[in-house]
């Protein structure tokens, strides 16, 4: 899509990988960090983990498998948070253990047969090898998550807010609520064996955090945290590639120095030196 | 049209209970409302006042009984009841850096009647700009919310909830974090909507600044209601004192 502007096929899908899949995962890691569920984050990863594992030991395609148990998981979500009266994270870690377990018994016991199991890809991602197919998948997830986002703007936002207010307001939460940790989920797990853990796991939180500093209203960390996220990622993939570092941790290292530098000059910690 | 002789809020034999409870709150609860009325509900601690309002407008679904609220079923259409009801909640926390202003919170009331995948137009902008003003709120509407006193972050659910231009107003204790001046403003504003048609129920024990028109006195105990009586503003402390004692 980007060949117009860079000419070198490798460097454009990776910097089209991160220009898309950061923006879908800063927008809806907006919603996550202000929910507090950052946890769905990880959970999301085993989930794709223990499918991938659960796939090779049956013989399936690992990469089909994941996406399958990470649906399942995804919709799981919201409603065991009602069934069990808990907090959305304590469920989020029982569920991470259980995945957790679940991906290690069967490598495990792969292991003991003699089959072989490499998660590399599923932790790292490999921004550098992608088929133009998973590129425009990275396309349609973005667009499904800023879609979703625009189109319940209001309902999302005042579940943000106060669930009982919203609530109060009429507005229908529990169906919508559900429809955003499964939103959430989905998009993690679709990205993750494009992207890897790590950099997933920075973009979900690292953007909104940055953007925190400096905006008092939802609306704008909504714009800011994608184009935060965006400009990081695509700059430095783009210097990462030229120098030939690693992309990923280069580019969460980057996020990371760029939120200390936002702390310290954020608007919200200035006191104020006038006396009138 | 709605029918004015029906009454809004029209409770028979209700039972409410929260999960994981023994026993139910709300214990074979009756009451009708009519159009207009300006109810105080009291009644101890703990006495299910706040649970009374929750099941009025649908957030906690009854296990016995029928509810018809506004000229719907309750347990069948919370969601369009809750659009013509107002609810001002009793307790409230906003992180202090919680990402809304003023405006964007008063706003939210007109949300639910929107409806989904609709942006708010003209009307629901006059709405809330007009229940700004109306609560004076006007020089802190930019403020973030969480950065407000909790005096202040009341007038603000308040104001959210008049954008609404709900039918029927429920007031969980909306005086507990306000100062006696503001009292008697919230006090006549409420007045105010009430003289203009819309019902209101209260749960309030701060009786000093009440409209001076006949109300009616409601006083809970256990679940029940004990005590169910028009009189005059003046009145009502007196009353409501000597019931939650019997109690
Ligand atoms: N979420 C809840 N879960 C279980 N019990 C509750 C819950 N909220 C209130 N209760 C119980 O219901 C009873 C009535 O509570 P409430 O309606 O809040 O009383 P009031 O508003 O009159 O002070 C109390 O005994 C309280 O313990
Ligand atoms: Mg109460």
């Amino acid at each position: 899509m980007l060949e117009f502007l860079i000419p070198n096929n490798i460097v454009c899908h990776a910097v089209e990988a991160m220009l898309f899949a950061s923006i879908a995962c800063s927008i809806l890691g907006v919603i996550i960090t202000q929910l507090k569920i950052s946890s769905i984050g990880f959970t999301m990863a085993h989930a794709a983990f223990a499918g991938a594992a659960c796939g090779m030991f049956f013989g399936f395609d690992p990469r089909i498998s994941a996406v399958a148990v990470s649906i399942m998981i995804a919709l799981l979500i919201g409603p065991l948070t009602d069934l069990a009266k808990m907090p959305e994270d304590t469920v989020l870690g029982v569920l991470f253990g259980m995945l957790m377990a679940v991906a290690v018994f069967f490598i495990a016991y792969m292991q003991y047969v003699g089959k072989g199991f490499n998660a590399n890809s599923l932790l790292f991602g490999d921004v550098i090898s992608l088929y133009r197919e998973e590129i425009y998948a990275l396309v349609i997830i973005s667009f499904m998550a800023v879609i979703f986002v625009v189109l319940l703007y209001k309902e999302i936002s005042a579940i943000i807010f106060n669930k009982k207010v919203a609530e109060a307001a009429g507005i229908k939460v529990k169906p919508i609520y559900y429809a955003l940790l499964f939103m959430i989920a989905f998009t993690v797990a679709l990205s993750l064996n494009i992207v890897g853990g790590l950099l997933l796991y920075v973009w979900l939180i690292t953007p909104a955090a940055i953007a925190y500093q400096f905006m008092f209203d939802v609306k704008g960390l909504f714009i800011m945290a994608p184009v935060v996220a965006a400009v990081i990622s695509v700059s430095s993939a783009v210097v990462g590639l030229e120098y030939s570092l690693p992309v990923g941790p280069l580019t969460a290292v980057v996020f990371s120095v760029v939120f200390i530098i936002a702390v310290i000059f954020s608007r919200k910690r200035k006191v104020t030196s006038r006396k009138h | 049209m709605k029918d004015v002789n029906s009454p809004i809020i029209s409770l028979k034999d209700i039972y409410t209970a929260y999960e994981g409870a023994e026993f139910p709150v709300i214990s074979g609860l009756s009451l009708e409302i009519g159009h207009g009325e300006f109810v105080i509900v009291g009644g101890p601690n703990g006495a299910g006042k706040t649970t009374l309002l929750e099941s009025v407008n649908g957030m906690l679904p009854l296990t016995h009984g029928t509810a018809h609220v506004c000229g719907m079923d309750v347990s069948r259409n919370g969601d369009a009841v809750r659009k013509k009801t107002g609810y001002v909640i009793q307790s409230f926390a906003f992180d202090p850096f919680t990402p809304f202003t003023v405006e964007n919170v008063v706003m939210m009331g007109r949300y639910g009647i929107l409806g989904c995948f609709k942006k708010p137009g003209e009307e629901d902008y006059r709405a809330t700009e007009e229940s700004i003003k109306l609560l004076g709120l006007e020089d802190i509407s930019e403020k973030p919310i969480g950065t407000l006193s909790g005096g202040q972050q009341q007038k603000v659910l308040i104001a959210q909830n008049l954008a609404k231009k709900p039918d029927l107003l429920l007031l969980d204790e909306p005086f507990s974090n306000l100062d006696l001046c503001t009292r008697e403003f919230v006090s006549d504003i409420l007045k105010d909507i009430s003289s203009k048609g819309c019902t209101v129920l209260m749960v309030s024990h701060a009786f000093d600044a009440l409209p001076d028109k006949d109300v009616r006195i409601v006083v809970m105990d256990r679940g029940c209601i004990n005590f169910d009586e028009f009189c005059h503003a003046t009145e009502v402390k007196d009353i409501v004192r000597k019931m939650s004692a019997v109690a």
